[in-house]
């Protein structure tokens, strides 16, 4: 099953991936200000809160990740050596 | 930059392919993404001649290659059966699988004479020509695979079907798919 982790001090509780999310698996922490996760049973790692937050503050683990041929593997590589 | 080109010289029979013309990985590689770029800057300008006449177009094209494919599949009247069937033909470059929500008990709902079912595609070679062109989901090409599952489930299971995009992401995207069963 997917594994929801929200990094709290990246979240600027935007509330985005709140009203993104098609299953309302996340819920906005009105005390903290911060999203939470409600539903991790219902995401469909479509992975459209990864796009829309601006802190990048989540992560999805074991999830399918979609192939991407569309990636320039000589970049890729190259990146990856340097990071 | 200067490219370096490598030339394949050998003999060639009209009957025979001479195998180095097969080529390596990253010339597949090369290959894809000149496609991937092609079929994007023609679903765009499609559109943008078009209007929302390019959907219906593509959307054409979609249903016949889903005939097509169906030909080849076992016609069944068991909606599960059809879409464990049909992902076999799509392969694994159009890998779904059916998705309900947890509240739901089975993957398909009976609502007024008609079937849903929810698909969850979790490979796209579209999504994937969308993202490489900088195009956005939900658009022309996305009715290519619309057209194909209608084409496809059509032949399978004689009845008359449509898809419904529900949700489109990075990784995954989701549809309804719909069953009338008052036939075609």
């Amino acid at each position: 099953m997917v594994k929801i982790e929200i990094d709290e001090d990246a979240c600027v509780g935007c509330g985005s991936c709140v009203e993104d999310c098609p299953n309302d698996v996340y819920e906005m922490d009105e005390a903290k200000n911060k999203t939470r996760v409600v539903k991790e049973e219902d995401c469909m790692a479509c992975l459209s809160c990864h796009e829309i937050c601006p802190a990048q503050a989540m992560e999805h683990q074991d999830i399918h990740v979609a192939k991407r041929l569309y990636i320039d593997r000589k970049v890729s590589n190259a990146i990856n050596k340097i990071i | 930059m200067e490219m370096e080109l490598e030339e394949i010289r050998g003999t060639f029979k009209p009957e025979l392919i001479p195998p180095e013309c097969g080529g390596e990985i990253d010339d597949y590689e090369e290959a894809l993404h000149v496609l991937m770029k092609f079929v994007g800057s023609m679903a765009s300008a499609l559109e943008q001649v078009s209007g929302r006449g390019a959907n219906a177009i593509v959307y054409q094209a979609g249903k016949r290659m889903g005939h097509d494919a169906g030909k080849l599949m076992e016609k069944t009247d068991n909606l599960e059966n059809a879409m464990q069937e049909l992902s076999q033909i799509l392969g694994k470059e159009f890998f779904f699988e059916m998705w309900k929500p947890s509240s739901q008990e089975s993957f398909t709902i009976e609502r007024s004479g008609e079937t849903e079912v929810k698909l969850l595609f979790r490979d796209c070679v579209v999504r994937q020509t969308l993202r490489r062109t900088g195009l956005p989901q939900k658009g022309p090409l996305c009715y290519l695979l619309y057209g194909y599952m209608v084409g496809a489930v059509e032949e399978v299971m004689d009845i008359k079907g449509k898809l419904d995009i529900d949700h489109v992401g990075p990784n995954a995207c989701l549809k309804t798919l719909t069953i009338n069963w008052g036939g075609k």
